[in-house]
């Protein structure tokens, strides 16, 4: 459009200035993150003025080393634990969510549509408020404290066969057809012809999924033990026990977020599809 | 055998299959094979478990306190997982309690306070980035909107952690302050800031992800529109208060209503927050309180009917807007 | 009451990866030179993508102008700002303001640009809402309206500010054929009784020809002829606008010369009986489907396809291996695969350089017996 040159520079100044203050604000923790886990203790906090190191020290080893000698806190095995529910939990949720997704997309069925809304209801309730009822079931057969605890309960997960079922709904049923009259049965199609043609979605979800398991502390806190604990809790322990060992603490942090903003900007265009194609539907 | 016959034998038997098949009529139910795994899980593990907490709001389920399953300890508090005891039958008890548990509603206080500084910093917050990002002259588009989306990715524990430690005294936050000359701030020492703090940290959280919906939101308004306006005589400003919020207002309500339900679950940044010497009264939510009830005082008859009354509370906020509308 | 000047006027882009082009510019204006009347309804016509949608928005505004001049009423413009030029425009897909009542959307730019009470404003609204009966649609949503009841509102959202000049962007095409000729007689006569200037922009010649008190025919950026429409009907430039204009379009056949003589490659010879052709190579002769006559004594042409259209009919026949189409009176109906033959006037026919396409000559016969459609 022909703009007025004044006005324009100042509006595009005031949106630059914006968006680089926004920048700053959303750096500076993610900055300290990759600087503090490499300081030793006495560099993070800064007494009286004096400049606390900008730059990444050689510290990162022994912080490690000192965080995975504590007692009672086993930090890799953490790690391992955490990398091993999110994964088994994501190819599960998304084995059960497709299947379900593509039943309600592709076929008519009695029940159909008071299931579906029976699923629908549940997306209003927050899913942290389940613990307690979730714990008894889980105590009463005596599986608190195993990985099926943590991973189960939230295997099917509303949003990913909402998901499932509208980006399924978009393959021809055509398709289905021929695929049916060349003699493939029901199984067949779902995942010679249907799943091949999902596979972005199938990586938008899986995004979505590891990083709700990745990222969940109450449940775990609750159910788990100390040799099966996630990251979260593990991170909760180290601080319980000490509060001041920052040095510590940034590291474990650095080890639980790094890694993951790593796969997350490498994925981020699924992440982003999957938000979308749920939320701006409304 | 011979390979003749061998070949005419899997004839015969590939020929029997499909002469089975034909007359077979295909399984009625195959929508059901598909869908058991999820309605199993489904069922077991949620709805049978809202179930389960209504009806469970209506007694007192004391746990005994035999040896642990496990326990944590770290700053004020202690948190401890037994084995679990006798059920008793007790009517609206529960709920008449929480009507008058002044911690309860000192943590709604304390949520509700967060959530009416977060949100409007939030959505404001992701708006504006959105229109700056959508207008024409934004150069770095992507790169800016993967840095605001990182830490939607962020792990809530740990970067709570960062946090407390930034805020800490003498702390990075500190240093800043001081460069621009202003007095430090006691954020985890006294309730009103440690309130503001949690505020500030999921807006750091979750801007990004409202961003992005806003500016898919933004990207679908035909460009027409704005030259329409344009003709009209609408200045900027105008065109934003004409054209793109009314044509924003369904994705603007979604934002509204995904960030109180959001707003409402909030447990990992009280934790960590009271860990680290945050004033618990001040700095409790709903969700951490229900859980010390639960979980610490092994009342999980009265936690359970808090349950049932936040959802309620949760629902109704939602329902509400989206009348409002 | 405004004039418009067009000088030099240069629209360039930045290619980008879905172009093709050589050089990093699409040149989408290339040195128009046009004059717009006060009061006249001037149609910028032309194929898709020539460049008279481009220009329409440089004059509204919505595009800035990469060189030269732009005036109304010899002030100059291209600084201004859409909302500064006191244009009203009608877009192709109408862009009603869809969250907003009509009344609301007619009301909407005398809102923003003007001080006037709402009550003063209100009244206006009614009054353009009565002249393009719609006055029924005032509550309703664009979401709820027809698509020739929005296209109504949209004129009326145009006309409501009373602007210097009226901007349409083929404001029709996304009518049906019966609604399109309705609305087209209507904005001619909303034209007429309002006296405002108008810039109407359309691809189909068929609308140019009726609406336009003069039309300007465009082809790749550049300004191919202005004219009435009979000035381009008889006297186009070039072969691009002789082409463009009529339907069916003239039927047009490369020839050689050799002396006095026009020859083409399938045997087909003519002569101009008072005519001399200059020293050109190789022309292409042009007739119009309308002054070919059916002649038994003339060249042989085998019928291919009759269209009857009812009150004439169109007659398609290969000569040699050129398709040829006459129309004529509906009595002459031929069966596919007769011979039959055809004939000219002198008069009638036109001569085009066969390289630069510019016109040798062009129709010099007296305005004949009423044609019966463009």
């Amino acid at each position: 459009m022909h703009e007025k040159s004044k006005t324009e520079a100042l509006w595009r100044f005031g949106g630059y200035g914006f968006l680089i203050a926004a920048a700053l604000f959303m750096i500076v923790p993610i900055y300290w993150i990759v600087i503090a886990s490499t300081l030793p203790q006495s560099a993070i906090l800064s007494s009286s003025g004096a400049l606390p190191q900008l730059l990444p020290g050689g510290h990162f080893v022994e912080n490690f080393q000192a965080l995975q000698s504590r007692q009672y806190v086993n930090f890799m095995s953490s790690v391992w634990n955490s990398i091993f529910i999110a994964i088994v939990y994501t190819v599960l949720a998304l084995i059960l969510c497709s299947m379900a997704g593509f039943a309600f997309a592709k076929y008519e069925f009695r029940f159909k549509k008071s299931i579906f809304a029976g699923i629908l209801a549940t997306l209003i309730i927050p899913v942290n408020l389940l613990v307690i009822p979730l714990f008894l079931v889980m105590s009463t057969a005596n599986m608190t404290n195993t990985y099926a605890a943590v991973i189960l309960p939230w295997a099917a997960y509303p949003v990913g066969i909402f998901f499932m079922r509208q980006s399924m709904q978009a393959i021809p049923d055509a398709l289905l057809e021929s695929a049916r009259m060349d003699g493939a049965s029901e199984f067949q199609l779902f995942y010679r012809v249907a799943i091949p043609s999902m596979r972005s979605s199938m990586a938008a979800l899986a995004v979505i999924l590891f990083l709700f398991q990745w990222n969940m502390f109450l449940w775990p806190l609750v159910v788990l033990d100390t040799d099966k604990f996630t990251i979260p809790v593990a991170i909760t322990k180290i601080m319980g026990q000490q509060v001041v060992a920052f040095d510590q603490l940034m590291v474990a942090s650095a080890v639980a977020i790094l890694p993951m903003f790593v796969v997350f900007l490498a994925l981020q265009k699924y992440f982003v599809r999957g938000i979308l194609s749920g939320a701006v539907k409304e | 055998m011979s390979s003749e016959s061998i070949v005419k034998l899997s004839d015969r038997l590939r020929f029997q299959r499909q002469r089975f098949k034909e007359v077979m009529p295909t399984i009625p139910g195959t929508a059901y094979i598909f869908l058991a795994p999820f309605f199993i899980t489904f069922v077991l593990f949620l709805a049978f478990p809202i179930f389960y907490t209504v009806y469970l709001s209506f007694f007192t389920y004391q746990g005994v306190a035999s040896d642990p399953l496990f326990w944590v300890q770290f700053g004020n508090v202690y948190l401890e997982i037994p084995k679990i005891a006798s059920l008793e039958f007790v009517g609206l008890a529960n709920y008449q309690r929480l009507l008058r548990d002044s911690v309860f509603h000192q943590s709604m206080f304390n949520t509700i306070y967060v959530f009416a500084i977060e949100l409007p910093l939030m959505v404001g917050l992701a708006l504006g980035l959105a229109v700056v990002l959508n207008a024409g002259f934004t150069r770095f588009k992507g790169v800016f909107r993967s840095l605001m989306l990182l830490p939607v990715s962020a792990n809530t524990v740990a970067y709570s952690v960062v946090f407390v430690v930034i805020v800490a005294e003498g702390g990075l936050l500190d240093f800043i302050f001081q460069l621009f000359g202003i007095a430090p701030l006691n954020w985890l020492g006294n309730g009103f800031w440690s309130r503001n703090l949690m505020a500030f940290m999921v807006v750091w959280r979750w801007t990004g992800y409202n961003m992005i919906i806003i500016l898919a939101g933004l990207q679908t308004i035909s460009e027409s529109l704005y030259e329409a306006a344009e003709i009209d005589g609408a200045s900027r400003l105008q065109k934003f208060r004409y054209i793109t919020i009314p044509q924003l207002k369904p994705v603007l309500l979604f934002v509204l209503v995904t960030t109180t339900i959001g707003s409402f679950k909030k447990f990992s940044e009280p934790t960590i927050l009271i860990g680290a010497g945050a004033p618990v009264k001040e700095t409790r939510t709903v969700v951490y309180y229900i859980y010390e009830v639960a979980f610490q005082n092994l009342q999980l008859g009265y936690g359970s009917a808090l349950t049932v009354v936040l959802v309620g509370i949760v629902m109704s906020l939602s329902v509400i807007q989206l009348k409002w509308s | 009451m405004t004039q418009i000047d067009i000088e030099g006027l240069v629209k360039t882009y930045e290619a980008s990866e879905d172009h093709d082009v050589e050089g990093n510019e699409i040149v989408a204006v290339d040195h128009v030179d046009l004059q717009i009347r006060d009061e006249e309804f001037l149609v910028l016509v032309g194929p898709s993508g020539c460049g008279k949608t481009t220009l329409l928005r440089c004059i509204a505004g919505l595009e800035s102008i990469t060189d030269g001049d732009l005036r109304f009423n010899g002030d100059q413009v291209n600084h201004l700002r859409a909302s500064e030029r006191d244009v009203a425009m009608v877009f192709q897909n109408y862009a009603l303001y869809p969250h907003m009542t009509v009344r609301e959307n007619l009301g909407f730019g005398l809102k923003l640009s003007t001080k006037l009470p709402s009550d003063d404003i209100d009244r206006q609204v009614v009054s353009i809402a009565e002249l393009m009966g719609i006055e029924d649609l005032l509550p309703k949503k664009p979401g709820e309206l027809s698509g020739g009841q929005q296209q109504r509102v949209a004129l009326g959202r145009a006309i409501v500010r009373e602007p210097e000049v009226f901007l349409m962007d083929e404001p029709l095409s996304n009518l049906d054929a019966k609604l399109r000729s309705e609305m087209r007689t209507e904005i001619q006569e909303l034209q007429n009784e309002l006296g405002v200037t108008t810039v109407y922009v359309t691809h189909d010649q068929t609308e140019a020809m009726a609406m336009g008190d003069r039309i300007a025919v465009v082809n790749d950026g550049r300004l191919q002829q202005v004219g009435v429409p009979e000035e381009l009907y008889r006297n186009p430039t070039n072969e691009f606008v002789a082409d463009f204009i009529g339907s069916p379009s003239i039927n047009l056949i490369s020839m050689d010369i050799e002396g006095n003589r026009l020859v083409s490659e399938f045997g087909f010879e003519y002569e101009f009986s008072d005519y001399q052709v200059d020293d050109v190579a190789t022309v292409r002769l042009g007739i119009r489907p309308e002054d070919l006559e059916i002649d038994s004594g003339g060249t042989d042409i085998e019928i291919s396809v009759v269209e009857k259209m009812g009150n004439e009919n169109f007659i398609y026949g290969k000569l040699g291996d050129k398709e040829i189409v006459a129309r004529t009176d509906a009595s002459i109906r031929p069966e596919t695969g007769d011979r039959v033959g055809i004939s000219f006037r002198d008069e009638a026919a036109y001569l085009f350089d066969a390289q630069s396409g510019t016109a040798l000559k062009t129709k010099t016969d007296t305005l004949n017996a009423p044609q019966t459609q463009l």
